[in-house]
């Protein structure tokens, strides 16, 4: 029995419980050898036969579908919080986003937009890639618009005036009685006052109500209208619809104080134009931009060369330039006379040692101009008078340049003219005008001051605003009628020939509200008391029915050529003729050949983000930096560095600026690059009745415009200012920093944050921003292999011009929220992705440079080691990841993240804004349903858009494909109008990240701190003049 | 002055009876609280009632309340974390370390400076937890076994912080508490009170001053000592991982775990002759914590003072020596920046003022030796101020780099902290014996055989 290997086959004379035992079958001995029966520990798969599934696997299975069919069949009890669709609309797929085309009804560019609607709710906006003019983007206030749509204090029913108190009101009473006042009239007359108007429906719905009420008046009035462009269009060309230019045909482009990046005409066609001269793939043909300015707009920071010069002394310029260019044989046969003959005391020489210009870069001006005729193009800004826009007209024409006008725009309805609007209100003050109806407009804040407009609405019997918010104009009305957003509205819009935008209503009106189209045409009905809600909708197709499809010549039945435009966003009709421009002699008779401006001239331009103040009710816009001064929630007095020194004053002190006894205090802000003796003040501040998010931000500066203007309506000149006791915060995401210590002044180059280099030291080496070779740098630690798809960006920093369009767009789809300006000034933004600005050179002349800031998604990301709770990973495609859920928020990994993206939410913002502002209901309908809503105490940041990764993965999966990366569009990118981000796999050879990323101008930023960033920027490359020099 | 240093200076003057002192030390013990305890504990109970109204408010509303922001994402609460954790350090080193060493002239001190590491590691430990965003899930931060598969992160400073503080307090918890069972036991002996008859019994432990206790307790201690010792360089050591494991310029700094251990004994030391200048007073302890204790610890507070001055030269030496541009421009800023005012109270608190400890007479003077200490109080807190604020304030990108200060509530959490750290000393006062009467008698005249014929008192 010793010898268990001799006695095998012999029984075991012990207990035995089976014949293998008793007869110590091998097998059983070492299996009784194991725990489990073999199976029992294996990873559970399906795909294996279900017969050889084991116990365990099989209980689980068991306990498992008991669980679903308990939970599925059982009568589920929670009828309060979820609701599943008992009849599941056709098109709504719970979880998938349904887009729908519009038109973007916030200004009058009438851009084609994109609405992404989840279950119903519209959630983002983006622009519609079929529109000719958007080509799927849109601008920020575009894309902040969504807010505007959810807002609990949007006016959410008719309020009638009465005995000193505001009474809500059923539409039906409203309508009767403004039926009844209507009809009151008798003859005297009714004015309706509006924004520009696109819509030729509506304009058709405005010439019923004339018809009806013959003594009816329509005026269209805004303040940045670009009236004075058009009535100098209208002196040199038969119309007063100025074309749209061919921008990206432009080699040249000199600007007369037009900021076309910033805030002139459509800025995001114009910019999209602009870049795509900007090409680091093709340096040769990158466009030149001279920008002459007396503020420093976003488009004088992205020129190749400024210069600073008040508007008053452009003039001379322009002159000078005029007659310099006629030196040209082939620019002086076409130059007219009358315009030669105006400029001929002037000489660029002169103006050059006059105002300190440097010589040099006029001399090259002049000659790139007269070297690309009719590939050049000169631009004048909305502060131009009326002589210079129309010298500007000529001098484009003496160039050739009009071939790169489109042909003329269209406009339904001609813009009133100062002049006009200041007669109108004396028949009001005169008490001649029976009633005002106010749709979609706000006169008491937007007419000239001088005027006071309030003050003639008291001798008007019947005011009546149409208004989504409240605001100057309903405070002095008799009822105020609330009205759709646009994303709850029907319309069409008409801006230029050759296509029509459409406008769709993508949810119903939210409020008791109506579009105010439908209010008026409504009025025109019999019975005004009942109404129903596709009475617009019903009236647009009829005029599409009757008036615009017959002149289409469509393949289609009107039927389906109407749901096939609706579904397009965009109907298109015969292209547009090109223009043919001729210049009359007659245009210049009567310019005047010098102009003096005295004292200091202040100039009032238009908000980059608030616009004239339409948009000041809105956080995201209020919060988003200037794109110049990176100031939030306030506009300012911005003077030069010198003037500032002559004046004595810093940043914060407040001045008294006094306009011919109008006077306004207002904070300063030194703006480097500011043209001396001039006050630069951004208008759409300082509203009254207007809720909580727009009223007493900034100050109101429209008490400045006046009807009576010397030069431009924009330009106050005789300005003094003086310093005033007192001071004031003005708030920026980034510090002023001094220009004259040593310690700080061009940080940014010296460590390699900003590498610029121009186009000619490019093409001589294209390496020369790496200096001696790209370093290497060594690690410790083998690498991690990312073999499939890993996540990276690129930022093309030619192509940005750091318009902050991606910020909104982030802000939008990531839920962002708005914290007010208290924490902007704690430095308690939320942005994840900011625009930082650089200025480097003097303040006289500073070089400005954009670089858009967000998580780069390190390799060794240095925040990931130091979080004691691991909320912050790595993802397997090279993602740095936060997770919510766990963060405890230790702040560690925002002290420890070299570029400070990290994102602290030090308050429940959502309730800390403004007495809890955004925590109203109907803003929670705004939030992406795919992106947590952070809580209090949590740390967040760019994620790289995981949301729309994930579901790119989930639809490669579903395919069953391979994801290559490009299927992924980050938010930013989507809205980056230059196309200046580029995303992907930075493992797919083919895409456009790959050749970006591996560019020779490609950089990232503390490349030396060796934690290799994912986002690469492509060094700014400017197009001085110097090469040919 | 001429010091005959054959003749060991006297650990207790005055000649006092093993009797005598145990009454003197016992006395409070025996009394009812006077006016002065009161107004004392009223004073700083309202300090503490003021900073817990902060923290509630912090709670709250969020810790949006306090100054910090981005990019310096530690303000106060951080300061003050490792200004407390650092005044935990003399407790520990006297009564270990000097005990290890043999030095008797810490019997005066090492309870009342033990007591005073305990309530500081308690006052600091407050921080890390209410500085969190979500102080409610502060228990991630400890590895316990979940279903999620949740784990903590050993690679973060933060989680070693937890662990050396934790330790560290226990230890001394346990330290303090030993060397308090002969006197528990005294106590108990002298005591009429019922109740504190019962109380006392309970905390001695049954000790009966046999031999066998005795000799019992001399190993424990000493193993205990042993434990301790340490404790005191690492705690501090790994509180400056919390800086030197980051990237940040001005925290990335090799030097930083002898600088901050330096620092702490320094401040810790300061911190006891502030509170210890008053004790003797009001607790007629003159006899027992003598001149020529303070005077000693004026010198360790002049030594590591140089230390921590040596440290401040050694930072600018290597930033300049590195060749780091970023790393230069930091040390430049920290000195001549937005926030010189606070490197420059930094510098002239914890280096100038104690130059005047050369000077014996300086030493020896109470009032002089006050001023100093408070000075290097202040000095100490500006110091972590400075590391930590300073550094992040104006970091990599000139782009975010911002302004950082302290609201009302970062102030009265402060002021708090001050207020929860008295209201323990001036409790202890009250509720235990502030010198150990076990060792006083230990090392008083006469309880130790002398070969001198002059030495002792038979």
């Amino acid at each position: 029995m010793n010898n268990h290997q001799e006695n095998q086959s012999l029984p075991d004379s012990n207990y035995w419980k089976s014949f293998e035992e008793l007869y110590r079958d091998q097998k059983a001995i070492s299996e009784s050898h194991r725990e489990f029966k073999e199976g029992v520990t294996d990873e559970f798969d399906p795909d294996k036969n279900l017969s050889g599934i084991s116990r365990r696997k099989f209980l689980a299975l068991l306990g498992a579908s008991a669980a679903f069919a308990g939970a599925g069949c059982s009568d589920y009890p929670d009828k309060g919080a979820i609701i599943p669709y008992n009849k599941k609309p056709e098109e709504v797929v719970p979880g998938k986003a349904n887009y729908y085309a519009s038109t973007c009804a916030g200004c009058s560019s009438a851009c084609g937009i994109l609405i992404k609607t989840r279950e119903g709710r519209p959630i983002k906006v983006d622009g519609n890639p079929d529109h000719p003019v958007s080509r799927g983007k849109i601008c920020s206030q575009g894309q902040a618009s969504i807010l505007n749509l959810y807002d609990p204090s949007r006016l959410q029913d008719p309020m009638v005036y009465k005995d000193g108190f505001w009474n809500k009101e059923t539409w039906s009473k409203v309508d009767k009685d403004i039926a009844g006042i209507l009809k009151t009239a008798q003859g005297k007359e009714i004015v309706i006052l509006g924004r520009k108007i696109t819509s030729p429906t509506f304009k058709k719905v405005l010439d019923e109500f004339k018809a009806k009420y013959p003594s009816a008046n329509v005026y269209s009035y805004e303040i940045f209208g670009d009236s004075i462009r058009s009535s100098a269009w209208s002196k040199c060309y038969p119309g007063t619809a100025y074309p749209s230019i061919k921008w990206d045909a432009a080699r040249t482009i000199v600007s007369f104080e037009g900021d076309f990046l910033g805030v002139d005409g459509n800025k995001v066609e114009q910019s999209r134009m602009f870049a795509k001269n900007r090409d680091v793939n093709d340096p040769k043909n990158f466009n030149r931009l001279y920008v002459i300015e007396g503020k420093l707009s976003l488009t004088g920071s992205n020129a190749d060369h400024r210069i600073k010069l008040s508007v008053a002394e452009q003039y001379e310029l322009l002159l000078a330039f005029v007659n310099e260019l006629s030196a040209n044989s082939a620019v002086s046969s076409r130059m007219k006379p009358a315009l030669k003959s105006l400029a001929a005391s002037y000489s660029l020489k002169n103006i050059a040692s006059k105002y300190g210009i440097d010589y040099k870069i006029l001399q090259a001006m002049v000659k790139d101009l007269t070297a690309n005729q009719g590939r050049s193009l000169i631009y004048g800004g909305v502060a131009l008078s009326e002589s210079a826009h129309i010298i500007i007209n000529g001098l484009n024409d003496a160039l050739g340049n009009t071939a790169l006008y489109n042909a003329p725009g269209v406009e339904q309805f001609q813009m009133a003219a100062v002049n006009e609007i200041a007669s109108l209100v004396g028949r009001m003050k005169q008490g001649s005008v029976h009633s005002v109806i106010n749709v979609d407009c706000n006169p008491v804040y937007e007419f000239p001051a001088d005027l006071k407009v309030a003050e003639a609405f008291k001798k008007v019997e019947f005011v009546i605003s149409l208004s989504e918010f409240s605001n100057e104009t309903t405070a002095v009305s008799k009822i105020v009628l609330p009205i759709n957003h646009g994303f709850e509205s029907w319309g069409d819009h008409q801006t230029r020939q050759g296509f029509y935008s459409l406008q769709q209503p993508v949810i119903a009106p939210l409020y008791n509200t109506r579009q105010r189209e439908a209010v008026l045409l409504n009025l025109l009905s019999e019975n005004p008391s009942t109404y129903s809600s596709d009475i617009y909708h019903k009236y647009l197709k009829s005029n599409w029915q009757l008036n615009i499809y017959p002149g289409i010549n469509s393949a289609f039945g009107f039927e389906k050529y109407w749901l096939g435009v609706l579904h397009d966003g965009v109907a298109l009709t015969s292209a547009a003729s090109s223009g043919n421009y001729s210049i009359s002699d007659q245009s210049f008779a009567g310019l005047e050949s010098t102009i003096k401006l005295n004292g200091y001239l202040m100039m009032l331009n238009e908000s980059p983000h608030l616009s004239d103040g339409r948009f000041a009710h809105n956080g995201w816009l209020q919060e988003l930096p200037h794109p110049v001064t990176k100031v939030t929630w306030d506009n300012y007095a911005s003077v030069s560095y010198q003037t500032s020194l002559k004046l004595g004053v810093k940043t914060n002190d407040l001045v008294e600026v006094n306009a011919s006894g109008t006077k306004l205090n207002l904070p300063v802000v030194v703006q480097p690059g500011m043209a001396d003796n001039v006050i630069s003040v951004e208008l759409g501040y300082g509203r009254s009745n207007s809720h909580i998010v727009a009223d007493g931000v900034g100050f109101n500066a429209n008490q400045f415009l006046s009807s009576k203007y010397t030069y431009s309506p924009f330009v106050i000149t005789n300005v003094s200012v003086s310093k005033v006791p007192g001071k004031y915060s003005v708030v920026s995401t980034q510090d002023h920093h001094s220009f004259d210590d040593d310690l700080i002044k061009d940080i940014h180059k010296k460590r390699e944050i900003i590498r610029e280099g121009t186009v000619a030291q490019y093409i001589k080496n294209p390496d020369f921003i790496h200096g001696e070779g790209k370093k290497e740098h060594v690690n410790m630690y083998e690498d991690h292999q990312y073999d499939n798809v890993k996540w990276g960006m690129a930022i093309d920093l030619n192509k940005c011009i750091g318009c902050g369009d991606c910020t909104v767009a982030c802000n939008v789809e990531n839920n962002i929220p708005v914290v007010g300006k208290d924490q902007v000034e704690r430095g308690r933004d939320m942005l994840w992705i900011r625009i930082d600005r650089y200025y480097s050179g003097t303040p006289d002349d500073p070089k400005v440079s954009f670089q858009p800031m967000l998580c780069q998604h390190c390799d060794q990301a240095p925040c990931e080691n130091v979080c004691p709770v691991v909320a912050t990973t790595h993802s397997p495609d090279g993602l740095n990841q936060m997770v919510y859920n766990r963060c405890v928020g230790t702040r560690y990994c925002s002290n420890n993240c070299p570029y400070k993206v990290r994102r602290f939410n030090y308050y429940n913002f959502r309730d800390n804004f403004a007495e809890g502002h955004y925590l109203g209901t109907s803003l929670e309908l705004l939030h992406n349903p795919e992106v947590t809503v952070r809580s209090r105490g949590v740390m967040e940041k760019c994620t790289f858009c995981i949301q729309r990764i994930s579901d790119a993965r989930a639809e490669a999966i579903k395919d069953g494909v391979a994801l290559t990366g490009d299927e992924v569009k980050t938010a930013c990118q989507e809205a980056c109008a230059t196309n200046a981000i580029k995303f992907g796999s930075v493992n797919n050879k083919n895409s456009e990240l790959y050749k970006y990323r591996n560019h020779s101008l490609g950089y990232h930023v503390l490349e030396e701190l060796n934690t290799r960033p994912n986002v690469t920027y492509v060094a700014k490359l400017k197009n001085t003049f110097s090469e040919e020099a | 002055m001429k010091i005959d240093y054959s003749i060991e200076a006297p650990a207790i003057e005055g000649r006092l009876s093993i009797a005598q002192i145990e009454a003197l030390i016992a006395k409070p013990l025996d009394s009812k609280p006077d006016k002065k305890f009161l107004l004392a504990l009223s004073v700083s109970g309202s300090a503490l009632a003021l900073g817990a109204i902060c923290v509630l408010m912090t709670f709250y509303f969020g810790i949006g309340l306090w100054g910090n922001n981005q990019p310096v994402g530690w303000g106060f609460d951080i300061v003050n974390f490792v200004f407390w954790v650092g005044i935990g350090h003399a407790g520990t080193l006297i009564s270990a370390i000097l005990f290890l060493l043999r030095q008797k002239w810490r019997t005066g001190i090492a309870r009342f400076a033990e007591a005073m590491t305990i309530f500081a590691v308690m006052t600091a430990g407050l921080f890390p937890a209410l500085h969190t965003g979500r102080p409610w899930l502060d228990g991630y931060l400890l590895p316990y076994p979940n279903q999620h598969g949740l784990w903590v992160n050993f690679t973060s400073p933060l989680l070693w912080d937890v662990f050396a503080v934790s330790t560290y307090f226990t230890v001394s918890l346990v330290f303090w508490y030993v060397g308090l069972i002969p006197d528990f036991a005294s106590l108990r002996d002298r005591t009429t009170s019922k109740l504190k008859k019962t109380i006392y019994s309970i905390f001695s432990l049954g000790w009966r001053h046999s031999h066998r206790n005795w000799q019992h307790y001399e190993k424990a201690y000493m193993l205990l000592a042993g434990f301790a010792t340490p404790l005191v360089l690492s705690v501090h050591t790994i509180v400056s991982f919390d800086f030197a494991v980051s990237i940040m310029p001005g925290w990335h700094a090799t030097i930083f775990p002898p600088y901050f251990v330096a620092g702490a004994i320094f401040s810790g030391f300061a911190m006891v002759v502030t509170v210890l200048i008053f004790v003797r007073k009001i607790f007629d302890l003159e006899h027992i914590i003598t001149v020529n204790h303070l005077e000693k610890m004026n010198k360790v507070i002049l030594a590591t003072g140089m230390m921590v001055g040596y440290a401040y030269a050694m930072e600018f030496f290597i930033a300049w020596y590195s060749g780091n541009p970023i790393e230069q421009f930091v040390f430049i800023n920290r000195a001549f920046g937005p926030y010189y005012w606070a490197y420059w109270i930094m510098v002239s608190c914890n280096v100038l003022f104690p130059q005047l400890f050369w000077v014996r007479k300086f030493r020896r003077n109470i009032p002089l030796m006050f001023v100093v200490s408070i000075f290097v109080n202040i000095g100490m807190w500006f110091e972590r101020f400075v590391i930590t604020v300073t550094s992040l304030h104006r970091d990599f990108l000139p782009s975010s780099w911002g302004y950082y200060t302290p609201t009302l509530y970062d102030i009265g959490i402060l002021i708090g902290s001050f207020g929860l750290f008295f209201t323990l000393v001036i409790l202890f006062t009250k509720a235990l014996p502030v010198v150990s009467i076990a060792e006083i008698k230990a090392v008083a005249d006469g309880a130790q055989p002398t070969h001198h014929e002059e030495g002792g008192s038979h």
